[in-house]
């Protein structure tokens, strides 16, 4: 998975020893390939409710780690509103059902066209005259408050108590998705589709210009690229996905609250990225590994699990900036210019 | 009704003192050193454990307080030189670290001193009458201490070597470095003393609210709105700022909803990034 990174990236010139490393960066791509694969396969054969649990959760925790990568990792900006629009979409989804009559599965459209409403009308003016930090401070601030009028509007959203939901997402196509494993084939298909869209991203004119963004802003204004649009778009695609991911989480739990759009869990989620390697494919996936399953396995600390993940984070942040993906890539490929 | 306005505009002062005295680390931090740093609430919450304890143990809460002050002081400089020094100039490297510290040093303060909220009592109580103005004791004492660090800081940064220095590193790194300002020790105390102000308004937090191992998350959420209102990097923006919301919470929730409290705040900061991008005093470049 690694592997179209540093060869998309690999000088053009004839470097001695370019073809092994390609081979070598393939090698890689196809090895995590097969070990997502493996992973995503575990909860399909073992017959425990609680792996199928773990399962569904993680997927969608990544899901959302893909998707906020594409505005973090690829352009650069620092959005902290990604928990925020998993909770409107949980909710959108939720009340669309509950008040309108939609199906689940016509609510999950309807909900994405309201949240790229939303993410335009937040992510224009924010993005059009600022950036950087001060991008960060307003999406974070949007996302408390979205959080805190949720909570508040008791008579819609059973306020800070929240919402028990009585939906399922029905049988389709022969498959029951309202049962766990059901839910599970439903949220490893999403991540797939994350992780599909965030890989035909990379690869398009439009991710390209992303990654200009991401590295000289100027430089891209003057190549003609129109910065606030692509910017713009890559937030509303991050959010519009993390919005569904919260569509697909409400059905899995029943049970939605504003607590779900808690800014900690979108910082927490920046560190995912950090941590698994910012704009390179399977970062995210690692990240949210690292985050959300290395706890649940470190039982034996159970105290001091959260304290030991601190100290990854930590060390990893100090030694190796460009994430776990940077470093792996680094030492199987030997190329410098790892991640992404 | 001219009453009310005056008690609301007290109450929010009052409040809006203990956010300025948090907001003013993180402002400096930023402007210095180009770190949100996102541990800074973790100095408010082992500050405020400091001053409990040494207050259980018997003796004055002035004591406690002053404690608390300088064993946050040291701690900042021992996270600096520990850590932060290493991610200088990355600010997603200075996320990450300081993420992964909340993490450690909420985790075995829970662990270490049990989740259970704890009450001190505080040094003074009840209310005294101003006119026909009922003021808490607790309260007042806390906006003067309060006020009085402030401007303290404020005076040590005009008069004082250091924070003519501190200065000058915020206007350019390069030309205090050419003047002969060390700014790795200047660095080094930045971070010390906004630590050092963080412990003080923990003890002062003590004083008035539950003491727990994650009390440190909501004055940090303000001291960051605080810190983008005022403008990043500029000390009297963030005072203003932090009497700004002292005084919005305070007249919100008594006139218009107090289960809103929170989300005034980051109604102003919105409307404040949106249209004053640099903060209230404008500049743009950070200013201490």
């Amino acid at each position: 998975m690694t592997g179209e990174v540093s060869s998309a990236r690999a000088p053009a010139a004839d470097v001695p020893g370019r073809q092994s490393r390609l081979a070598a960066s393939m090698l890689l791509a196809l090895a995590g390939w097969l070990v997502l694969a493996l992973l995503l396969s575990v909860p399909v054969v073992y017959h425990s409710r609680y792996i199928v649990y773990l399962g569904t959760l993680l997927a969608l925790q990544a899901a959302l780690a893909v998707s906020l990568n594409i505005v973090l990792g690829f352009a650069g900006q620092f959005a902290l509103s990604q928990s925020a629009f998993f909770g409107f979409g949980a909710y959108a989804s939720a009340l669309l059902i509950r008040d309108l009559d939609v199906g689940f599965w016509t609510s999950l459209p309807l909900t994405a066209l309201l949240t790229s409403v939303l993410a335009v009308a937040v992510g224009y003016p924010a993005m059009r005259f600022t950036g950087g930090i001060h991008l960060a401070l307003i999406t974070f601030a949007f996302g408390e408050l979205l959080r805190l009028v949720t909570a508040n509007l008791h008579e819609l959203t059973g306020g800070p108590q929240g919402m028990q939901l009585v939906y399922t997402p029905g049988v389709v196509l022969g498959v029951d998705f309202g049962s766990t494993r059901g839910l599970y084939c439903l949220a490893t298909g999403f991540l797939l589709l994350c992780l599909l869209i965030s890989i035909l991203v990379r690869r398009s004119d439009f991710g390209r210009a992303l990654f200009a963004i991401r590295d000289d802003e100027t430089l891209a204004t003057s190549l003609g690229i129109d910065v606030t649009a692509h910017k713009v778009a890559a937030f509303t695609l991050a959010s519009t996905l993390a919005a569904l991911a919260g569509a697909i989480y409400a059905v899995f739990t029943s049970f939605i609250s504003p607590e779900m759009m808690n800014a900690s869990d979108s910082i927490a989620l920046v560190g995912m990225l950090i941590v698994g390697g910012l704009g390179t494919t399977p970062g995210p996936i690692l990240g949210t590994l690292i985050f959300v399953g290395l706890p649940e396995f470190l039982r034996v600390a159970k105290n001091y699990r959260l304290v030991l993940l601190g100290i990854i984070i930590v060390v990893m942040a100090l030694y190796s900036p460009k994430g776990i993906a940077g470093a792996v890539n680094r030492l199987m490929t030997g190329t410098r210019r790892s991640g992404a | 009704m001219l009453l009310d306005i005056i008690q609301t505009g007290l109450d929010g002062v009052m409040v809006g003192s203990l956010y300025a005295m948090v907001a003013l680390g993180i402002t400096l931090v930023f402007g210095l050193v180009g770190i949100l740093n996102f541990a800074h609430g973790q100095s408010v919450m082992l500050g405020a454990y400091v001053c409990f304890f040494l207050v259980s143990a018997g003796h004055s809460f002035w004591v406690g307080a002053i404690v608390a002050t300088l064993a946050m002081g040291v701690f900042g400089a021992l996270l600096e030189r520990a850590v932060f020094r290493r991610t200088l100039g990355d600010p997603f490297a200075g996320l990450a670290v300081s993420l992964g510290l909340i993490m450690i040093i909420e985790n075995v303060a829970a662990a270490a001193l049990t989740p259970d909220p704890r009450f001190m009592d505080a040094p003074v109580s009840g209310n005294f009458a101003v006119g026909p103005l009922l003021l808490s004791s607790q309260r007042s004492l806390v906006f003067v201490i309060s006020s009085a660090l402030i401007l303290g800081f404020w005076l040590f940064l005009q008069y004082s070597t250091l924070g003519k220095a501190i200065r000058a590193m915020s206007q350019s790194r390069q030309g205090a470095a050419l003047v002969g300002v060390r700014v790795d020790t200047v660095s080094r105390s930045i971070f010390a003393v906004g630590s050092a102000l963080a412990g003080a308004a923990g003890a002062l937090y003590a004083s008035l609210f539950a003491v727990t191992p994650f009390m440190g998350a909501a004055p940090l959420t303000k001291g960051f709105i605080l810190a983008a209102l005022g403008g990043l990097g500029s000390v009297p923006g963030a005072i203003a700022a932090g009497f700004l919301l002292g005084l919005a919470e305070s007249f919100g929730s008594r006139y218009l909803s107090a289960s809103f409290r929170d989300g005034y705040g980051f109604i102003i900061l919105i409307f404040a990034l949106l249209f004053l991008p640099t903060g209230l005093f404008g500049a743009g470049k950070a200013r201490v």
